[in-house]
């Protein structure tokens, strides 16, 4: 045997065992992936780089156009709850005022939505919001907050309708004591 | 929304207000009493001629006929002779031999029940007061074939013999006589009748005078008198007139007991005996034990009792000189002992019963043909007291010449009728309840102590109270032991649910208060309310003469102890666990030391007088021609949970809350009106008034006053528009009717009604009611969140029926349908009648006769309410007005709970290898 035979390829398996492509974050937390698999996400994700390569890119709109893009784009956020809300007063009218798990569940969500939503209003405009139009942006943020305090006017009529605000007279009457008698009287059986 | 969930709750309730089914029978508890059965009343009887099984029947102090199962002790039927028992009345009870009919003599009216289920055969009366009545046992021909015929002596302006066909109840003969002479008693020999009467002597003695008659004529063959001239001061000393026996005799004593004379009836010789003294003490007692039936022998005993001891001796009557002998005596025995008779063909036996044996003798001869020991009678008794036999019946049963068994029915001085087999205790009845005249519950001081560490915990700030329950638990750790032991068997009775709820020590729920009851011979019973089969203690209280009453009342001041107030002594307490009398406490008069001085009212020669401090406070005289029928103070303990009502658009209509109120009722006999009053009791005002007119003031009035409300109730005669019928009147009252006002007084935090007279707005409504109530209560708990029943006693139909204050309502919208807001809080449209739910009666099936009052008393649960009633039966259950929201009942399954939980573990365990597999084949394996 003089001349030497380039090694045989590698079995597939090899070639699949050594691949590169590293291994998937895998879907169920603590068992591990077997070696070689590719999860079907990298693939996909794989041919859509692919496929992205072949369109031509479009070209940058101005940063004038982007700002009103900007600017279009968080006035359509800052508008969506109150899109909200004819559906959201539908969905309350429906439930009725009985205390069920089903309408206090709705009330809840009805609560939390707005709440957490005037919370996150920073991180909800950071994207869109530019040095250029920032004072633009007060006034869409003033809607924003505007709008959920009107889905939040909404969860308190609803609450009130469900008679849970104390507003009444019987609400406090716990709290209200009977007046004592300074006198006593005892009947004395003869 | 509250008030819909309130009222969503109301309807729930009201539709659901039936008990459960396991509970029906469980919590309340009936004794079916007769009162204490006399000695002379009582007997053995066979209400079925053809078969041997015999009744005990009784005409009990009480006016309440009754026959008793020998076997369970259990009611086999029961006929109330008195709607108003009189202590000692005069009543007679006979059953001829072979006779299913027993004849009965109360009053002035004689009557005949079937022996076997109480049916009336036929009833009599007669002119005046009956002073005897006896079955005529004679062949004489004229006899139907049916039932024996009944001679009854009747006394009044015109004494008479009266024979009574013993069939249709109709008049055979009389015989009057006219005269000064007083009848005492007939007594019926096999071919004569004789009347004995009382003749008064110049001198003021009396002479026994016998007169005899015929028994088929009625007509008068022979007069004489028995009795010499100063013999006897008075008819107590006659101790004995015998009937049906084949020699009847009357017997009596000299005022001394120290002689015994003895004439049998039809002759004129008088035997006479002396009376030896077996100790220092005098006789007291004497009595004569002789058979009732004319085939026996005529042999009878004479029973003597000193204060100490009692012994006896056994007569012979020789029928053909007509001579009397004394055969043999029975020793002395230190106690009281009790005799009966009993008969085996024409064998005569006598059963000696003492507290300590039962012993049989023959009438013949003195051998004792039968002794039994006797353990105890299974009764309870007051500390030191020894309990001792009073009156006895007694059944023979022979097997060839010796007894075989013996059953007495024994009254003892505990009050408690006992049947004893031989000598062993069978059943007892605790016959003295019958006459509980007043009643009360009592916390027991386990519990009470219980209570205020809670209250302390509740009230304390949160470390200390923290700091306190740590203490308390680790205090309970003592306990763990015990626990520890009981744990498994308390596990399997949770799931067989048998557990008796634990003792009176353990009772976190309250349900173990004890009863005390106060009874007319001055005795005091405990009752457990938990545990009501058995009675706690029973005592002597008051040391009663005969014939003397007292009016007690019993209350629990605080708990664990029970006070009694009669007019001879003010507030005696006796600890409610054990019934050891308490000395060293001093009745305290527990209104002092208020802010200001008190108000005491009472009802005084027929007029209402407030005093304060000795000093006149109000005075309230009824409008003339009135007289005061019942006062009913709001009671002193009457905790409300919430000043207003919360109408159905949350609105509130406030109370008016004012514990200072009373209901009078006043009734003008003459104009048939009944009055009823609100009154302020402070300041005497009348706070609210309604007359009625067209009352029956026959008929019951009931009223009751509880929280803002009051009811009452009475029977409207017949009038031109209405006919007669029975109404309840409900009554509301409030601050104002106008929502969320709180009247002038607006929400000061006090007042003085001296100063400031607030008047209530009033709204009542008037229902119309199947039958009268003859008593009112209403439910108490705890801190009167729940909704109350009112109770009320229907004497007609012996029962008790709790009417949810929601039905009576005076706020029931009329002649229209209620309104939203009116339906959310459970108000329905108005209807005049009133129909009692089979759902309300608080007895099921049980018939609960003569009751004459209910109490009530708070458990330690919200919920749950106690409730007693006595009279002549006594009553009680739990009642949870608004169902036991705070306590699972007997129908949670706590099988199925803990087996569910066990299934689920069970799944997990098998299931989460499966699981586990599947997701590593997941992860592995290509589909």
């Amino acid at each position: 045997m003089a001349g030497q035979l380039p090694p045989p390829p590698p079995p597939q398996w090899v070639l699949d065992l050594t691949s590169t492509t590293t291994p998937s974050k895998p879907k169920s937390g603590s068992i591990p992936d077997p070696p070689g698999f590719t999860s079907t996400t990298a693939l996909t994700t794989k041919q859509s780089k692919s496929s992205s390569k072949a369109i031509t890119p479009r070209k940058q709109p101005s940063p004038d156009e982007m700002d009103t893009l900007k600017l279009k784009k968080a006035w359509e956020l800052a508008l969506a709850p109150a899109k909200q809300l004819p559906m959201n007063a539908i969905g309350m009218y429906m439930s009725g005022n009985s205390l069920q798990i089903f309408s206090i569940m709705m009330v809840f969500m009805l609560f939390k939505g707005p709440i957490t939503a005037v919370l996150n209003i920073q991180s909800t405009f950071q994207r869109l919001e530019t040095e250029t139009n920032r004072t633009q942006m007060l006034g869409v943020k003033a809607a924003f907050v505007g709008c959920n305090l009107l889905a939040l006017a909404l969860g308190l009529w609803k609450v009130n309708g469900m008679g849970l605000l104390p507003t009444t007279r019987s609400d406090w009457l716990a709290w209200e004591t009977a007046r004592e008698p300074l006198e006593r009287a005892y009947y004395v059986p003869s | 929304m509250r008030v819909p969930w309130i009222a969503a709750t109301f309807f729930l309730a009201r539709s659901a207000l039936a008990v459960f089914a396991d509970e029906a029978w469980n919590v309340d508890y009936h004794y079916a009493l007769l009162g204490l059965p006399k000695q002379s009343t009582s007997f053995f009887h066979q209400p079925n001629p053809s078969s041997r099984a015999s009744l005990i029947y009784t005409l009990s102090e009480e006016g309440v006929l009754g026959a008793v199962n020998p076997r369970d002790g259990s009611v086999v039927w029961r006929q109330l002779l008195l709607s108003e028992a009189l202590a000692y009345n005069v009543s007679f009870l006979r059953a001829g031999e072979g006779q299913d009919t027993v004849i009965s003599g109360i009053g002035s009216q004689v009557a005949a029940w079937s022996a076997a289920d109480g049916r009336q055969a036929w009833i009599l009366d007669t002119a005046g007061p009956l002073q005897d009545v006896e079955i005529l046992e004679l062949s004489d021909g004229r006899e139907t074939a049916g039932a024996k015929d009944a001679i009854a002596l009747s006394g009044g302006e015109h004494p008479a013999v009266v024979r009574i066909d013993g069939t249709s109840g109709a008049i055979k003969w009389q015989y009057q006589w006219d005269g000064v002479d007083q009848p005492y008693q007939v007594s019926a020999s096999t071919t004569e009748v004789f009347a004995i009467l009382l003749h008064k002597t110049l001198l003021g003695y009396v002479k026994l005078k016998v007169v005899s008659l015929d028994p088929v004529t009625g007509r008068k063959t022979d007069e004489h008198v028995v009795s010499s001239e100063n013999e006897l001061a008075s008819a107590e000393t006659i101790v004995s007139v015998g009937a049906n026996s084949a020699s009847p005799i009357v017997a009596w004593t000299n005022s001394a007991h120290s002689v015994l004379k003895v004439n049998i009836l039809g002759t004129k010789e008088i035997s006479s005996f002396n009376i030896e003294a077996h100790d220092s003490h005098a006789v007291e007692r004497v009595e004569i034990h002789a058979p009732y039936h004319t085939n026996s022998l005529s042999h009878f005993l004479v029973h003597y009792e000193t204060a100490t001891s009692h012994w006896a001796d056994v007569f012979h009557i020789d029928l053909k000189n007509s001579k009397i002998e004394k055969a043999y005596s029975l020793p002395k025995m230190t106690g009281k002992g009790a005799f009966s008779t009993g008969t085996s063909d024409a064998n005569v036996f006598f059963t000696r019963v003492t507290r300590d044996q039962v012993m049989t003798v023959s009438s013949a001869s003195h051998g004792v043909l039968g002794r039994w020991a006797v353990a105890g009678f299974g009764v309870a008794a007051g500390p030191g007291e020894s309990v001792e036999p009073v009156h006895a019946v007694s059944e023979v049963s022979i097997k060839g010449t010796s007894v075989s068994a013996v059953r007495s029915a024994v009254l003892l001085s505990t009050g408690d009728w006992v049947l004893l087999r031989d000598g062993s205790p069978v059943w007892n009845r605790p016959e003295v309840l019958a006459s509980t005249v007043s009643a009360t519950f009592a916390i027991p001081a386990e519990v009470q102590e219980f209570v205020q560490q809670l209250e302390a915990e509740a009230h304390g700030n949160p470390i200390s109270a923290y700091i306190h329950r740590v203490t308390r638990h680790l205090q309970d750790l003592q306990k763990l032991p015990a626990i520890m032991a009981s744990l498994p068997q308390r596990i399997v009775q949770g799931f067989l649910g048998t557990s008796a709820d634990g003792g009176i020590a353990s009772d976190s729920f309250g349900f173990h208060q004890i009863i005390a009851c106060a009874t007319r011979d001055g005795r005091l019973v405990a009752l457990d309310a938990g545990n009501p089969d058995k009675v706690l203690w029973n005592q002597q209280v008051a040391d009663l003469q005969l014939g003397q009453t007292w009016q007690p009342s019993v209350s629990s001041p605080e708990g664990g102890i029970i006070e009694i107030n009669s007019k001879a002594s003010a507030g005696v307490r006796y600890n409610a666990s054990t019934g050891e009398q308490l000395f060293s406490i001093l009745p305290i008069d527990e209104t002092a030391g208020e802010v200001a001085l008190p108000v005491k009212y009472a009802i005084h020669k027929g007029e209402l007088d407030a005093t304060v401090d000795t000093k006149m406070a109000w005075h309230f005289t009824p409008m003339s021609g009135e007289r005061i029928v019942s006062l009913v103070p709001r009671p002193v303990n009457d905790p409300v949970a919430s000043i207003g009502k919360v109408l159905g658009d949350r609105r509130v209509l406030y109370k008016y809350l004012d514990p200072n109120l009373a209901l009078l009722v006043t009734a003008n006999d003459v104009t048939k009106a009944a009055t009823f009053y609100v009154l302020n009791t402070i300041s005497g005002a009348i706070l609210y008034s309604n007359v009625h007119s067209g009352v029956d003031l026959g008929s019951p009035i009931s009223s009751m006053l509880s929280e803002n409300w009051f009811a009452y109730s009475f029977t409207a005669e017949a009038s031109a528009n209405s006919p007669k019928g029975h109404q309840l009147v409900a009554g509301e009252l409030f601050e104002s009717l106008v929502a969320n006002d709180r009247g002038p007084l607006s929400a000061s935090a006090n007042y003085s009604s001296m100063q400031t007279g607030t008047e209530p707005f009033t709204l009542a409504q008037t229902y119309q009611i199947p039958e009268p109530i003859s008593h009112m209560a209403v439910t108490r708990t705890r801190q009167g969140i729940t909704s109350r029943q009112l109770l009320a006693v229907l004497a007609d139909s012996s029962a008790i029926v709790g009417i949810p204050y929601g039905v009576i309502d005076p706020r029931r919208p009329v002649s229209r349908d209620p309104t939203k807001d009116e339906q959310m809080e459970g108000l329905v449209r108005y209807s005049p009648v009133l129909d009692f739910d089979p759902k309300w009666y608080l007895n099921h099936q049980r018939e609960i006769v003569g009751i004459k009052d209910v109490v009530t008393s708070p458990a330690l649960l919200e919920s749950t309410s106690l409730v007693f009633a006595y009279g002549l039966d006594v009553f009680g259950t739990r009642l949870s007005p608004s169902f036991s929201f705070d306590v699972l009942g007997k129908d949670f399954n706590k099988f199925q709970m803990l087996a569910t939980v066990a299934a689920l573990a069970v799944a997990t365990f098998v299931v989460a290898p499966l699981v586990a597999r599947k997701q590593v084949n997941a992860r592995w394996q290509f589909a």
